[in-house]
């Protein structure tokens, strides 16, 4: 049975497609067969961060529609041997997702024998997003230290509950709430909204928090997940929200302002 | 000088019939359906008619036998809405009152829709108590038109809770909460955290914007004093 996640949080621009391809490399590199498919049918942006934009011939919308099979649209990741990607379609628009043809693309990547399938949601709660998170088993719920992100998300966790499978059942999905591009500088000044306060409003369990690093744009520019980038913290914050995800315990990290030594002090830095 | 009456503009929950036919006799067969699946309901209710499916065949509309119909089943007609300009004076004739026309109605055919129906579908018992042991979100609206209302959570800005009786939320407060819907106005609202953005009782209510901010963040109790919403520590 293959366990299907949706990466999702309302608002746009808050990391949900970094944070699929981060995941789905990272389970993958943990030795777990991962599929990570964009719904952002229209505005595909998953290859260009997976780095696989100049290989996509088939994708998504054309195995719904029987044009091409699962086979021939997945494209294997280069880094990894257990990580696929279907890509969303540029050309199409989002009434060409149906919930039958999606349905019907996850039974076969079950089929396939894949641990785990990612689903990277678009923003908003239109077609899009209400399919992508619609026969998923766990939900990661991405959320930005501001306000307009936090409310969004808790709309998300709302339609979560109601408008999923696992709800229609009268079964929940699992929520995690994981926090991204987290400042404690900022924090710290009061510009953003602390850990404890998002937690206070939403009430989910806490997966992980990404510090805002810049080399998560880097990555991205070069089509390379950031998990991958050992040296930054950010790449560490997902490499320890990956292993959370697997069940194991590890530390929150990353989360207080970060202490100069005396050298710096004095020297500045 | 002591006044014998007044004047009140208000907000009260209603039931709307929305017409979809001016064929009395199918108007009538369904009113009967209606009162096999949940008598309680409609006795005595008052109601308004809408009538914005109908555009102009709304001229067709008896006034008269829809006034008698609808008293038939038990319910009190309050007035037309959103009815044909020409069938106006027609509907006066029979002794209707219309209602202004809601600014939300005028894309036809678009009832308010509600997320997420927390509440059973069938309304065989009349639901005294509706307990919800989940937050209550962000665009979530939790409707109890008869009982009362608690919430074991917190409820996010942005949600909506409406009882016909009273509510108790054992948590933040933050959304809007409408307790006495139906005109109660013994209802009461109880919280752990008042963080709510409107709060309102018998269809008096009071926007939360500016509110003594020593009650902010309290464990309060609202209720009706009069025609006054008095918020009180617990």
């Amino acid at each position: 049975m293959s366990r299907i996640v949706v990466v999702t949080s309302g608002k746009g621009g808050v990391g949900k497609t970094t944070t699929s391809a981060a995941f789905a490399t990272g389970l993958a590199l943990k030795g777990y067969k991962t599929a990570v498919i964009d719904f952002d049918v229209g505005l595909r942006n998953l290859d260009l961060i997976m780095g696989c934009e100049r290989r996509v011939v088939y994708d998504f919308i054309n195995v719904i529609s029987g044009e091409a099979n699962i086979k021939q649209a997945l494209i294997k990741d280069k880094r990894s041997d257990n990580l696929f990607i279907l890509p969303a379609s540029q050309t199409r628009d989002k009434d060409a997702l149906t919930q039958e043809g999606v349905e019907k693309v996850l039974k076969d990547l079950a089929e396939d024998g894949f641990d785990f399938i990612i689903c990277d949601s678009p923003a908003g709660i239109e077609r899009g997003a209400a399919l992508a998170m619609h026969f998923a088993d766990d939900a990661i719920i991405v959320t930005n230290p501001e306000v307009s992100s936090v409310r969004d998300s808790d709309r998300i966790l709302g339609l979560l509950q109601s408008r999923t499978l696992k709800a229609e059942r009268g079964e929940s999905i699992r929520e995690h709430l994981l926090i991204t591009r987290y400042s404690p500088t900022r924090v710290a000044s009061g510009d953003m909204l602390a850990m404890e306060d998002i937690l206070e409003i939403l009430a989910v369990p806490l997966i992980g928090v990404i510090p805002e690093s810049g080399s998560v744009l880097q990555a991205s520019n070069s089509g390379v997940p950031v998990i991958l980038d050992k040296e930054s913290t950010a790449g560490q914050a997902y490499d320890d929200f990956v292993r959370r995800f697997l069940g194991e315990t590890v530390p929150h990290r990353f989360l207080e302002v970060e202490k100069k030594g005396l050298f710096r002090r004095l020297f500045g830095g | 000088m002591e006044s014998i009456i007044d004047l009140k503009g208000e907000m009260s929950l209603l039931t709307v019939l929305v017409l979809h036919s001016t064929d009395m006799h199918a108007i009538s067969a369904a009113l009967e359906a209606k009162r096999q699946q949940a008598s309680h309901f409609l006795e005595r209710s008052p109601i308004i008619i809408d009538c914005q499916l109908l555009g102009e065949t709304g001229l067709e509309l008896d006034f008269l036998q829809l006034k008698l119909q609808v008293s038939k089943f038990g319910l009190v007609p309050v007035g037309l809405r959103n009815l044909w300009e020409e069938a106006e004076a027609k509907a006066i004739a029979a002794d209707w009152a219309l209602l202004r026309p809601s600014k939300q109605q005028t894309i036809p055919n678009t009832p308010p829709v509600t997320e997420v129906n927390l509440t059973p579908e069938q309304p065989e018992a009349i639901q005294r108590l509706l307990v919800l042991d989940r937050p209550v979100r962000s665009g979530q609206q939790v409707y109890c038109p008869y009982g009362d209302i608690v919430v074991l959570q917190h409820t996010s800005a942005g949600s909506e809770l409406l009882a016909g009786g009273s509510v108790h939320v054992y948590g933040a407060l933050r959304g809007r909460v409408l307790a006495g819907v139906q005109g109660d106005t013994q209802a009461r609202i109880f919280c752990e955290r008042l963080e709510a953005e409107l709060i309102a009782i018998a269809g008096r209510y009071r926007l939360l914007d500016e509110i003594e901010s020593n009650l902010k963040g309290q464990s309060v109790m609202i209720y009706l004093d009069q025609e006054k919403l008095k918020i009180v520590p617990i």
